[in-house]
């Protein structure tokens, strides 16, 4: 992690921006986050993905969340969610090319700050789990940033970062593709997975996450902050 | 649902037995689920370890092995563990560990309660696999080494195992729950004053009753209970308590004297003793005078066999306990014919063929007999008596429920009434002049055994037939080619060949292309090499001895014969659950992924053996 990531993840620049946050972020902050020093196993984390019109947060907005709890190791399929979100602005073509995600299906979709009222109770004292964070940490980000007048701080796992550093322990070189989900899960013996959507890529990432907690300590008495990002 | 639960309904879908389950029973499942993953060499599950879900494999391989290391399965995808916690209370009975990185779905254990209590042929699927009556093997053994005799004296009395549990009809719900928890019961008298009874509930009553119906646990019992219970009284015989409990489908049985309740029987129980009702049964036969009597004792067959299946007998034991019942029934019929024509004018004995012979008689079975008379019979003078006499029995028989030979193989046939003399004259030529379409019809005369009468008649005849056919190399050639026409179903790539079109499509035949074939086998070696014996594991075990079958080969053949036997019982036991008649037409899907691979393993044994077999006496005759 470069400096940069080891400030805005800091209980100083937390409590920076707590004071600045309104609304539903407000009440987000108002839960401690995950304590570090816990056992992974005693930790609830909270996988997932979104889709956006762009790959630039300052630019795109997102169209779509999905998400799913994981308690005690367990993926806990009762919790997962997927909502549509409503942009700003008409979808471009090579976004509704991407996602088949139309203007007529999220014309009744909340906007994204009702969404995000929705979404950050479920984030709130949770890790964040994602395949490449920077995109989920960036996107949500911004759209705090620009709803709630402050940045989300969330402690995260990035299942990609996990995976980088195994490819890296065992000395075999990269293939091309290695890091991709799919790959990952097949080499953990995974089913197969079709993603179709955000929650689709969010279970996966789960699946994925429980694999890799599996090879480092199948009791999942290893503390948190060893697998943080 | 979303598409990601869709798939995993889409996985449930493919896989039996949630395959039975309807639609929208299945699209409500995922929600309920969770993931876990455990590495290949993870210990899961472990004895008494708690355990409150259903394991579901989604990817990857388990093994389980019972407390003592011993192995009782290898699963795959698709299929279930936990299933032996889910019916006690949530303890795990045996060891899981992963054999492969494996993914997990987790079934909340009130689901599975739910599932199992709303539809029949579900909770069956488990039931079979470990739950409601399974026994440990050690119990099995217990019940061979009772003194059989001396059990058929046991009254109801003599069940019952424990102090009555039972609780104040003012008690709620959840006390009485609590109660059968602590006191480890499965059923409740519920009691009125000081000895009257209001009503017995079971598990099944919370679970249906109470959980699916979403009753509060304040409730009184009495909402629950069962009203005014049918009961049996502990001077009655064990029989008549499995006869009541079969007939009403129940499973728990209130012990009342004098209007008190003294103690509580239950399926466990008889079950226990399961061996013995076979006894009460043939005592039972043995004082009746009315086939159509008999019928009644004999149509509760099918009822013993599940019980004996799903007790855990093998196949050889279950074979010798229903072969038991036709004995008896073909004693007692012998004996009505003698009170009513009179004692025979000379010496005869009543001899059984085919599957009877061999003792290896399953739920359904025709008859196979004959009658060998000593040779001091004329036709003339003695004809009529042993006609009306063979008549008596087979046409008794019949009615009993052993239907009519279809290839006549029956005393009252003329060709099969005769003196020892003339069967002498029939294995001569059977043996010396063989022609393959009379020996194939004759094939059940080479497994018989003395049933009734005077069994010495037999004996000089049978130690003639074993000299001849084992000095006997055509005719050993012949029954070598006969034995051939029985072709293993399976094709070259192990794969299995099923019967196509027609009333069984898609079906195996496990009688004649798995059970035939093994007992043609084994009736080849033990002529072939003197052996009296006629039960096929008997021969089995026999021929060890001998060159013509390597002992790993005959040891292989006792293995597949007795997994054959017992898929086919099983399979027929099932259709008697479903009130279907039972047959031999096995669909390979309805058996889990590790009895399908032992299966084939089961069929290729008998495939190598029978080429073996073509090698060591040549073949003629197709």
């Amino acid at each position: 992690m470069g400096l940069r990531e080891k400030i805005l993840d800091s209980r100083l620049y937390r409590d920076f921006i707590q004071r600045k946050a309104t609304g539903a972020l407000r009440t987000y902050y108002d839960v401690p986050p995950a304590d570090p020093d816990r056992s992974v196993r005693e930790t609830e984390f909270i996988a997932l993905d979104l889709e956006t019109t762009g790959l630039d947060p300052k630019k795109a907005e997102i169209v779509s969340l999905g998400w799913v709890i994981i308690r005690q190791l367990a993926v806990d399929f009762s919790s997962c969610e997927h909502i549509l979100v409503r942009p700003s602005k008409e979808l471009s073509e090579s976004s509704v090319v991407v996602h088949r995600i139309f203007d007529s299906d999220v014309a009744d979709a909340p906007n994204i700050e009702a969404a995000l009222e929705h979404l950050l109770p479920q984030m709130a004292g949770r890790v964040l789990i994602s395949h490449h964070a920077p995109i989920e940490l960036g996107f949500l980000g911004q759209a705090c940033k620009r709803c709630f007048g402050a940045p989300l701080q969330i402690p995260t796992v990035d299942t990609l970062v996990l995976a980088l550093r195994d490819i890296r322990r065992s000395g075999e070189p990269m293939k091309a593709g290695a890091l991709r989900l799919d790959t990952l899960r097949r080499n953990h013996n995974l089913p197969p997975f079709r993603a179709h959507n955000a929650l689709s890529d969010a279970i996966a990432a789960s699946g994925l996450f429980l694999a890799q907690i599996a090879k480092r300590d199948p009791k999942g008495e290893l503390e948190l902050d060893r697998i943080l990002r | 649902m979303s598409i990601e639960l869709e798939e995993i309904a889409e996985f449930l879908k493919e896989h039996h037995p949630f395959d039975l389950l309807p639609d929208a029973e299945i699209n409500a499942l995922p929600k309920r689920l969770q993931a876990r993953y455990f590495r290949a060499g993870t210990k899961v599950l472990s004895p008494e370890q708690q355990c409150l879900h259903l394991y579901i494999i989604r990817t990857g391989g388990t093994e389980t092995r019972d407390p003592n290391g011993q192995l009782l399965a290898r699963l795959s995808e698709g299929e279930c563990f936990g299933v032996r916690a889910m019916y006690q209370n949530g303890r795990a009975a045996n060891n899981i560990t992963t054999l492969e990185d494996s993914l997990c779905y987790l079934l909340p254990e009130k689901d599975f309660h739910d599932l199992t209590g709303k539809y029949p042929q579900f909770s069956y699927f488990f039931s079979q696999m470990g739950g409601d009556r399974l026994r440990s093997g050690m119990q099995l053994l217990e019940s061979r080494d009772d003194d059989q005799l001396k059990l058929m004296t046991v009254k109801v009395s003599d069940l019952i195992a424990r102090d009555l549990v039972s609780i104040d009809k003012s008690a709620s719900i959840l006390e009485a729950g609590q109660l059968m928890s602590k006191e480890r019961v499965s059923c409740l008298l519920i009691t009125e004053g000081d000895d009257g009874v209001a009503g017995i509930m079971t598990d099944r009553d919370l679970r249906n009753r109470v959980i699916a119906k979403g009753r509060s646990y304040d409730e009184p019992v009495t909402a629950i209970m069962t009203e005014k219970p049918i009961s049996i009284s502990p001077d009655q015989y064990a029989f008549d308590a499995l006869l009541t409990m079969t007939r009403n489908n129940i499973r728990h049985l209130p012990v009342m004297k004098d209007g008190k309740a003294v103690g509580m029987i239950t399926t466990n129980n008889l079950l226990a003793r399961q061996s013995l009702s076979a006894v009460y049964m043939a005592g039972r036969i043995g004082k009746l005078t009315d086939p159509e009597e008999m019928a009644k004792v004999i149509a509760l067959v099918p009822e013993l066999l599940s019980h004996l299946i799903e007790a855990g007998a093998t196949s050889h034991n279950a074979g010798h306990i229903v072969t038991t019942l036709s004995d008896a029934a073909t004693a007692r019929l012998l004996q009505l014919a003698e009170e009513e024509i009179g004692p025979p004018p000379v010496p005869y004995v009543w001899m059984a063929g085919g599957s009877q012979g061999r003792q290896e008689q399953t739920a359904l079975s025709d008859q196979d007999n004959c009658l060998i008379i000593d040779d001091a019979y004329d036709a003339g003078q003695h004809g009529a008596y042993f006609k009306k006499l063979a008549d008596y029995v087979c046409d008794g028989l019949h009615k009993v429920g052993y239907v009519y030979c279809p290839g006549d193989m029956m005393a009252k046939i003329d060709e099969w009434r005769q003196p020892a003399r003339t069967w002498q004259q029939y294995f001569n030529k059977w043996i010396e002049q063989p022609e393959p379409k009379s020996l194939m019809l004759c094939s059940v005369w080479f497994d018989l055994r003395p049933v009734h009468g005077t069994k010495s008649l037999f004996d000089d005849l049978h130690r003639m037939i074993v000299s001849k056919a084992k000095d006997n190399r055509i005719f050993q050639a012949y029954m070598v080619g006969n034995a051939l026409t029985h072709h293993v179903p399976l094709g070259f790539f192990k794969n299995f060949v099923m019967i196509r079109g027609g009333e069984h499509d898609k079906t195996l035949d496990l009688k004649h292309n798995g059970v035939v074939p093994i007992v043609d086998l084994a009736r080849i070696h033990a002529l072939a090499n003197g052996v009296e014996a006629v039960n096929t594991y008997e021969r089995l075990n026999a021929v060890k001895a001998f060159p013509s079958i390597s002992n790993q080969g005959a040891s292989d053949l006792l293995d597949a014969f007795e997994f054959v036997s017992i898929t086919r019982l099983k399979h027929q036991v099932r259709q008697i659950r479903r009130g279907e008649k039972p047959d031999n037409f096995l669909q390979p899907e309805s058996l889990s992924a590790f009895e399908r691979s032992h299966l084939k393993d089961a069929f290729s044994v008998i495939k190598n053996l029978q080429s073996a077999l073509e090698h060591a006496f040549g073949k003629s005759g197709t």
